[in-house]
């Protein structure tokens, strides 16, 4: 196990930064004992939204993504990300652009204009992938970490459909992380914080948000969200733990919406990894900002055994 | 069209034996090319085998169907595909992609038909207002007063090291959002008010 500090340009996103905070906090504070430093990715903007931006035109949806690439690559650093959207537009573009020579071209056309130039020199990564990973942190450092483990609680992993699809076109090292039929490296990463991941039916369906699909018909959406959270709460989930704030945020207000438009009720408490690790690191729930998550928390911490 | 087994009325039992789809003057035989450059899949080889359908989590909900897509993209039928409020239903999960048999992406054929749909002003405004709040402010979903205090309370800043705290990158935003006309045709198409 090695005590190097990782170093990473850090991007936010929109929605941890903006709706779900203590997200931002646990990332940069658990990361402090694991060894991964996030270091502020300054004039970062919007990944943009791979779906309600890239269906209205996918040029200036690499372009804007290229911009937040550059930024990093003015580092020289790698990015880090907590958003499995963030991860389709900043990892995606990366990938195309380093791969597509006319496509590069294309673009540094157009950045020209604001005198940026798309090289190519940096990595993009989500933490969840990192934390998995044995030369960067990996399982047994992250257990390591622990103080307050959450045990006596069952989690349900959302594993989000972005980080991993389209799985023809990612390239993650080794088989374990890569598979979208049926990974377990979620439940893998849960399980040594203490807590029981539990499976379920169907569990990598979409949340139900993306694609601009939210915005456009929210009862469609939400009725994909009633789906999986049928499917959870059946395996007998306290929580559900995501890596992605908007699916986190289409879990957790959804819950509310689902109860205004279908009258069913639901009280399954979201948490992204990184609020669940640095409650198990012994982040207090206010440390954390679980208090601003529309579905109350409370549920799932009076469950953990030793009370916190 | 006689067979040892057909139906009844010889008129159905042609109609029924005629393997072929014609879409007649509905047809645009560049649309096809034309989603396949944009999506960067080869739609073409689409063999409507329909484990896209079964794969995709809005067709039990709705009358979308992402095979039918991948027929009509086929027969060149540019109209049908950009007028569909269908098109929009699409969650953009990949699931479809990821098993699809013939390696194709259908998700992106979707992403493209949409992005020839937009270039004739055929798009639903929240997609436009999601342009316009990166216009202004660099993001999509743009801080508030509530989050600056609860960012606050957790020990952050109340503005995150992106454009909030540093609007000098917002020029360079507008510039890229102005080259490629999106920023107009938000404009546009909003102001129409729909
Ligand atoms: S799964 Fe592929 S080959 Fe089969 S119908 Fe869909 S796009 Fe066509
Ligand atoms: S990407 Fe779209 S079409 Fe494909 S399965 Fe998902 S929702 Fe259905």
């Amino acid at each position: 196990m090695s005590h190097d500090i990782h170093k990473y340009a850090f991007f936010l996103g929109c929605i941890a930064p903006n709706r779900y905070p203590g997200i931002e906090a646990a990332a940069i504070r658990t990361g402090k004992k694991l060894d991964i430093e996030l270091v502020p990715l300054k004039g970062a903007s919007c990944c943009p939204a791979p779906g309600a931006f890239g269906s209205i035109d996918l040029n200036v949806w690499y372009a804007m993504a290229a911009r937040n690439l550059i930024l990093a690559e003015q580092m020289n650093m790698d990015i880090a990300l907590i958003c499995n959207g963030c991860y389709k537009s900043i990892w995606e573009v990366n990938h195309k652009l380093k791969h597509n020579d006319e496509l590069r071209d294309s673009v540094n056309e157009v950045l020209k204009e604001v005198d940026m130039e798309y090289k190519g020199t940096s990595n993009v990564y989500h933490l969840a992938e990192l934390y998995y990973n044995d030369e960067v942190c990996g399982l047994n450092k992250l257990r390591d970490s622990v103080t307050t483990p959450l045990s006596g609680v069952k989690v349900a992993c959302h594993y989000g459909c972005h980080l991993l699809k389209p799985a023809k076109d990612r390239e993650f090292a080794g088989g374990a992380i890569g598979d979208s039929e049926h990974p377990m490296w979620f439940e893998e990463l849960v399980d040594a914080l203490g807590a029981e991941a539990v499976e379920y039916r169907n569990k990598m369906q979409c949340c139900g948000a993306g694609g601009g699909v939210r915005g456009y018909d929210i009862a469609h959406s939400l009725d994909i969200t009633n789906e999986k959270l049928t499917n959870m709460t059946a395996a007998g989930a306290d929580a559900i733990a995501d890596t992605c704030p908007f699916c986190q945020l289409q879990f957790d207000r959804g819950q509310f919406e689902i109860g205004q438009k279908f009258g069913v009720e639901w009280h399954v408490p979201v948490l992204h990894y990184c609020e669940m690790l640095g409650l198990a690191q012994g982040m207090s729930p206010v440390e954390l900002g679980l208090d601003l998550h529309q579905t109350s928390c409370k549920p799932f911490l009076d469950k953990l055994k030793g009370g916190q | 069209m006689t067979s040892a087994k057909a139906y009844k009325d010889a008129a159905l039992a042609a109609r029924l034996s005629d393997r072929v789809y014609r879409p007649a003057e509905d047809s645009d035989p560049s649309f096809t090319a034309e989603v396949e450059k944009i999506g960067g899949t080869a739609a073409h080889l689409c063999f409507q085998c329909g484990t896209c359908t079964g794969s995709c989590p809005s067709a039990p909900r709705s009358s979308y169907r992402i095979r039918t897509f991948m027929r009509r993209a086929n027969l060149g039928m540019k109209d049908v595909c950009l007028n569909d409020p269908d098109l929009w239903l699409c969650t953009t999960c990949y699931t479809c992609s990821d098993r699809c048999p013939r390696d194709l992406i259908p998700t992106d054929v979707i992403m493209a038909m949409r992005n020839m749909a937009a270039k004739q002003g055929i798009v639903p405004k929240n997609f436009l207002a999601t342009v316009n709040f990166i216009y202004n402010t660099g993001h999509g979903v743009p801080n508030n007063d509530a989050n600056r205090v609860a960012r606050v309370k957790l020990g952050l800043e109340p503005e995150p090291e992106t454009t909030c705290k540093y609007p000098e990158f917002l020029p360079a935003i507008r510039k890229i959002l102005e080259a490629y006309g999106t920023k107009q045709l938000a404009d546009k198409v909003l102001s129409e008010g729909q």
